[in-house]
């Protein structure tokens, strides 16, 4: 998670993201990749895209499960409080990916 | 009891005993959200005391009925205070615009008069040179600094926070205690009374005058003329 959190705050400071944004979005990519850990997946990829602003997709490898953890409502909560709207996708019925934008105007 | 009972409960009788219940059952939340928010030059202790208190505040907000879980209700909410926080405390250490510029500005010209003069320059000179007044060097000089409460004193022995005054000075109320206790040797024995039942018991001169077996006036003429004596008597206690 280091390793992601630092990568991450590079991005952010390449595009020029105050350090308050900048932490978000590390807390929003954290709280991505623990939703999918929880759902028993064991890879998990970070994409980034320079859109308008950044578009981070958080991406589950492998089998997951349906099951999650009692602590990801407050994950998912926190990531709509942080971001205000996520896309989340499923495969087979169970979340493979949550994706969201941030430092953009819309 | 439901979740939502529990709420609905709190909301009809608004008990104290139900919101800690409350508060207990969901403190964790605090905890779990604090923790992700360290690491920005807060401390978790002081993080997770500000997501308890919105813990509260939210409780007290909290609709059942509305149909929304309390977790998914609560997460925004202390999630948005621990956000306030972060905002406030680094207004805290950011100087007023005109502060700064002129720290900056008198920084500046210390610099450049020590090269002129082939000496540290006086506030007045600084003030000279600016255009400003003697004060506001000063008092620009005096802004900005954060000293930690653990760093030494000077004399290096104890750090700031040990000598710092609580503005509880134990010394200080010996020494009251000690003038008022003389003072009031010289009272007789009813004025003690008195005192004791006004000053100390707190009760009404009605209430005194029911006591002592007098009238109210009695009271009132009898304390006016013992808190004469006693000011007269710790004045002159303090002057010698």
């Amino acid at each position: 998670m280091t390793t992601v959190r630092l990568a991450a705050g590079g991005v952010c400071a390449v595009k020029g993201f105050d350090l308050d944004m900048s932490e978000d979005c590390k807390v929003c990519i954290t709280e991505g990749l623990l939703l999918l850990k929880h759902r028993g997946y064991t890879v998990g990829r970070v994409r980034f895209f320079e859109e308008e602003g950044l578009r981070i997709s958080v991406e589950g490898e492998g089998e997951g499960e349906e099951e999650g953890s009692p602590e990801d409502e407050i994950s998912l909560a926190l990531l709509s409080a942080l971001l205000g709207e996520i896309e989340t996708t499923e495969r087979d019925g169970k979340l493979s990916s949550i994706t969201f934008t941030m430092g953009s105007e819309k | 009891m439901t979740e939502s009972e529990l709420f609905q409960r709190y909301r009809e009788t608004g008990d104290k005993e139900l919101r800690n219940l409350i508060a207990e059952k969901y403190l964790h939340i605090a905890a779990i959200l604090a923790k992700k928010f360290v690491g920005r030059g807060v401390e978790y202790d002081d993080l997770y005391q500000v997501a308890s208190l919105a813990l509260v505040k939210g409780i007290d907000r909290f609709d059942e009925r509305k149909g929304l879980k309390f977790s998914t209700f609560i997460t925004p909410t202390i999630t948005g205070e621990i956000k306030n926080y972060f905002r406030d405390r680094s207004h805290l250490i950011h100087l007023p615009r005109k502060v700064s510029e002129l720290r900056t500005a008198v920084l500046n010209a210390t610099e450049e008069l020590t090269r002129e003069l082939g000496k540290k320059p006086t506030a007045a000179e600084i003030a000279a040179k600016l255009g400003v007044s003697e004060e506001e060097v000063l008092c620009s000089a005096e802004a900005g600094w954060v000293v930690s409460l653990d760093r030494p004193s000077e004399d290096g022995d104890m750090n700031y926070y040990d000598v710092i005054s609580d503005g509880n000075d134990v010394f200080e109320k010996i020494d009251t205690h000690d003038a008022v206790a003389s003072a009031l040797e010289g009272l007789s024995e009813t004025e003690k009374k008195l005192v004791a039942y006004r000053f100390g018991e707190e009760l009404s001169q009605a209430e005194t005058a029911r006591r002592m077996g007098v009238s109210q006036m009695y009271i009132s003429r009898m304390e006016r003329k013992i808190l004469e004596k006693l000011r007269e008597r710790l004045k002159k206690s303090m002057a010698e």
